[in-house]
C-alpha cells in the first residue's frame, strides 16, 4: 500500500513536469488515454478478458459531451456525470450480452458492438457530422487556455486513477483476478462469474466514457475516429505495451503511444511501423511490457549497489 | 439424519445413460465414499450434485431442501463446498488470497464491504488462518500459489474448500495424480476432517477408501451395485466381480 502511495506521488510530480517538456494539449491527451488504458486493463489484466470494443464507450462519451455543448451549451458539471451514467448503462447492456460467451466469441461480440455504434455515428450525419466529425465543441471560458485545460485534465486523471486503484484493491478487484485465474473455481467458491465479469466491464466502460467526454473538449471536435475500431486496437496496444500485469503499466503505454504518434508522425508518416515492431517485440520477449523493462533495470541496479 | 439425499437421479447424454437411477443418502457427520470402475458414472453423478451438470430426472436434497439444478455458485452459501480432481486454485494470487476468495464468498458482510481494501474486511483473517492451519500451509500464506509444490497445491485446494465453512464437503478423487508421499499427506488430512464435516468422497484408490470410509456405495454402469460398510463391500461378490476382481 505504501508503494502505491509513492507511485501516485511520482505520477503527480510527472504530471506537473509534463507541460514543461510537452505541449499542454499533448500532455492532456496522454493523460486522457492513461485513464482509458488503465480502465481497459481492469478488463484485460485483472479480469483476463480482451475487449476489442473500448472505443464504443470512448466515442459515445465524446459524442455526448460534444452534442451537449454544441446544442445546449451545457455546463461541465452536468456533461461529465451524464457521460458516465450513459456509459454505465451502455456498458451494462453490451457487457451483459458479451459475458454470455467466453474466449474468442466474447472478443468478437465486443468488436461487433463497436462496429455497430461506429456505423450509427458514421451514417447519422445530421447528429454526429459523420465522417467530417462534430466540430464546434467549445471549452467553457475558464478552460480556454491550454495550460488551464491541462491542469483540469491532470486533476481529473489523478482522481480517476485513484478511484480505479481503490476498485482493484477492493473485494471486487480480487474477484476480478480470481475469475481471470480460474472461473470454475471462482464459481465453486460462491461467486457469480458472469456478474463479476460484467462489473469489470461496466467499471471500465464508465471510466472510458468519462475520458471520452473530456477528449471532446481537447481539440474542439469529435472525430468519427474516436469511435472507430482502430481506436479500440490502440487502447489494447497501449495497455499491453505498458504492461498489463501492473496497475500503472498502461499509463506508460499511453505516454509511449501518444508521444510517439504526436512527435514521430510529424516527420515520418509511416510511424505506425514503429508501433508494430515494438508491439511484436513486446509480445515475443517482454510479456510484462515496458514496466518489466523498468523492473529489470531496477533489479540490476539494486544488485550492483548491493555488490558495491 | 441424512444431510444429503439423492432420489432416483438420472443423467442422459444423448442415448447414453451415464447415471441411471441412483438413490442414496449421506448421513450427517459420516464419510460416504462412492467408488466404481472407470466410466461407472461417478463423475457425472458428482457433477449433478455440484450443479455443473443438470440431471435429466430425479432430485438432490440438501438438509431436506431441494437443490436440484442449482448453479455451482449458489452451493457454498447453502453449506456445500468441493475440492477438484485436477487441482483447481488461483495461480497468480497468493496462498492467503486464494483462501480469501472462498471465505469472502460465504461471508455475511460481503455486500456491505464492497469498497474497502480487500485485506481489511473484518472477520475474514481468522477464517483464512484457520483454513490454512487446518491443512498446514500457514507458513506459505504470502507465497504465490503457482510457486507451491504439486502436493501443497492440492492442500491449498482443500483449504479453499474449507474456508467456506461447509457442512458438506465433496471430494472428487482428492489423491488423483499425486505421488505416494503426497497421497499419504492427503489421506491423513481427510482422516483429520472426518467426523467434523460430512464428507462425500469419490475415489478409486481402494486402500484409501477402505481405510477412511464409514459407508461405501459402488457404482457400476450408472447404477448402484451395492452399498454398505467397508467390510461388507470387501466381502461382496458382485463388487469383487465388477471392480475388485479385475485388480486381484
Amino acid at each position: 500500500m505504501r508503494r502505491d502511495r509513492y507511485s501516485f506521488l511520482l505520477l503527480a510530480v510527472l504530471a506537473i513536469v509534463a507541460p514543461l517538456v510537452l505541449r499542454p494539449v499533448i500532455a492532456a491527451e496522454i493523460l486522457i488515454f492513461a485513464i482509458v488504458a488503465v480502465a481497459n486493463n481492469i478488463i484485460l489484466g485483472y479480469t483476463g478478458l480482451l475487449s476489442f470494443g473500448q472505443a464504443t464507450f470512448f466515442g459515445v462519451g465524446a459524442y455526448i459531451s460534444g452534442l451537449m455543448i454544441v446544442h445546449w451549451d451545457a455546463p461541465l458539471w452536468l456533461i461529465l456525470p451524464t457521460a458516465v451514467a450513459a456509459n454505465v448503462l451502455l456498458a451494462g447492456v453490451i457487457g451483459y450480452l458479451c459475458v454470455q460467451r467466453i474466449g474468442l466469441y466474447f472478443i468478437m461480440l465486443t468488436f461487433a458492438f463497436n462496429q455497430m455504434f461506429y456505423f450509427i455515428a458514421y451514417s447519422w450525419t445530421t447528429l454526429t457530422g459523420g465522417e467530417d466529425g462534430l466540430p464546434g465543441v467549445q471549452r467553457p471560458e475558464w478552460l480556454r487556455d491550454d495550460l488551464a485545460f491541462y491542469t483540469f485534465v491532470a486533476v481529473l486523471a489523478l482522481i480517476c486513477l485513484a478511484l480505479m486503484k481503490r476498485i482493484v484493491d477492493s473485494p471486487w478487484g480480487r474477484l476480478f483476478q480470481a475469475v481471470r485465474d480460474n472461473p470454475d473455481r471462482a464459481a465453486a467458491t460462491g461467486h457469480n462469474v458472469r456478474l463479476i465479469k460484467l462489473t469489470s466491464f461496466v467499471v471500465a466502460g464508465a471510466f472510458t466514457g468519462f475520458a471520452g467526454a473530456v477528449y471532446a473538449l481537447l481539440y474542439g471536435i469529435v472525430p468519427v475516429d474516436a469511435i472507430y475500431w482502430l481506436r479500440s486496437g490502440d487502447i489494447v496496444f497501449m495497455t499491453l505495451i505498458g504492461g498489463s500485469g501492473n496497475f500503472f503499466g498502461p499509463v506508460i503505454g499511453a505516454v509511449f503511444f501518444i508521444w510517439l504518434s504526436e512527435t514521430v508522425s510529424l516527420f515520418w508518416n509511416r510511424w505506425p511501423m514503429i508501433l508494430g515492431i515494438v508491439f511484436a517485440l513486446v509480445v515475443l520477449f517482454l510479456r510484462g511490457g515496458i514496466v518489466e523493462v523498468l523492473a529489470r533495470i531496477a533489479g540490476v541496479m539494486r544488485r550492483r549497489r548491493d555488490a558495491g | 439424519m441424512a444431510l444429503l439425499e439423492i432420489r432416483d437421479l438420472h443423467k442422459n447424454f444423448g442415448a447414453v445413460a451415464a447415471v441411471a437411477g441412483v438413490t442414496l443418502s449421506v448421513e450427517q457427520g459420516s464419510l460416504h465414499a462412492i467408488i466404481g470402475p472407470n466410466g461407472a458414472g461417478k463423475t457425472t453423478f458428482f457433477n449433478c450434485i455440484t450443479g455443473e451438470v443438470a440431471p435429466t430426472r430425479g432430485h438432490v436434497l440438501f438438509d431436506g431442501r431441494d437443490i436440484t439444478g442449482s448453479p455451482p455458485h449458489r452451493l457454498p452459501a447453502l453449506g456445500i463446498s468441493r475440492s477438484f480432481q485436477r487441482t483447481s486454485i488461483f495461480p497468480r494470487l497468493s496462498v492467503a488470497e486464494n483462501v480469501w476468495v472462498s471465505a469472502y464468498g460465504t461471508h455475511p458482510l460481503a455486500a456491505g464491504a464492497m469498497l474497502r481494501h480487500a485485506d481489511t474486511i473484518p472477520g475474514l483473517d481468522e477464517r483464512i488462518r484457520d483454513a490454512l492451519h487446518e491443512v498446514g500451509l500457514e507458513r506459505h500464506a504470502g507465497r504465490l500459489a503457482d510457486e507451491l509444490s504439486h502436493g501443497d497445491q492440492r492442500l491449498l485446494d482443500f483449504a479453499i474448500a474449507l474456508a467456506a465453512s461447509p457442512r458438506l464437503l465433496l471430494l472428487d478423487e482428492p489423491t488423483a495424480g499425486l505421488s505416494r508421499s503426497d497421497t499419504q499427506m492427503v489421506i491423513e488430512l481427510v482422516e483429520r476432517l472426518k467426523g467434523r464435516y460430512t464428507l462425500v468422497l469419490i475415489e478409486h484408490k481402494m486402500d484409501m477408501v477402505m481405510r477412511v470410509s464409514d459407508r461405501i456405495s459402488v457404482m457400476y454402469f450408472g447404477r448402484l451395485l451395492a452399498e454398505g460398510s467397508p467390510e461388507a463391500i470387501r466381502g461382496d461378490l458382485r463388487v469383487r466381480e465388477a471392480y475388485l476382481g479385475r485388480r486381484a
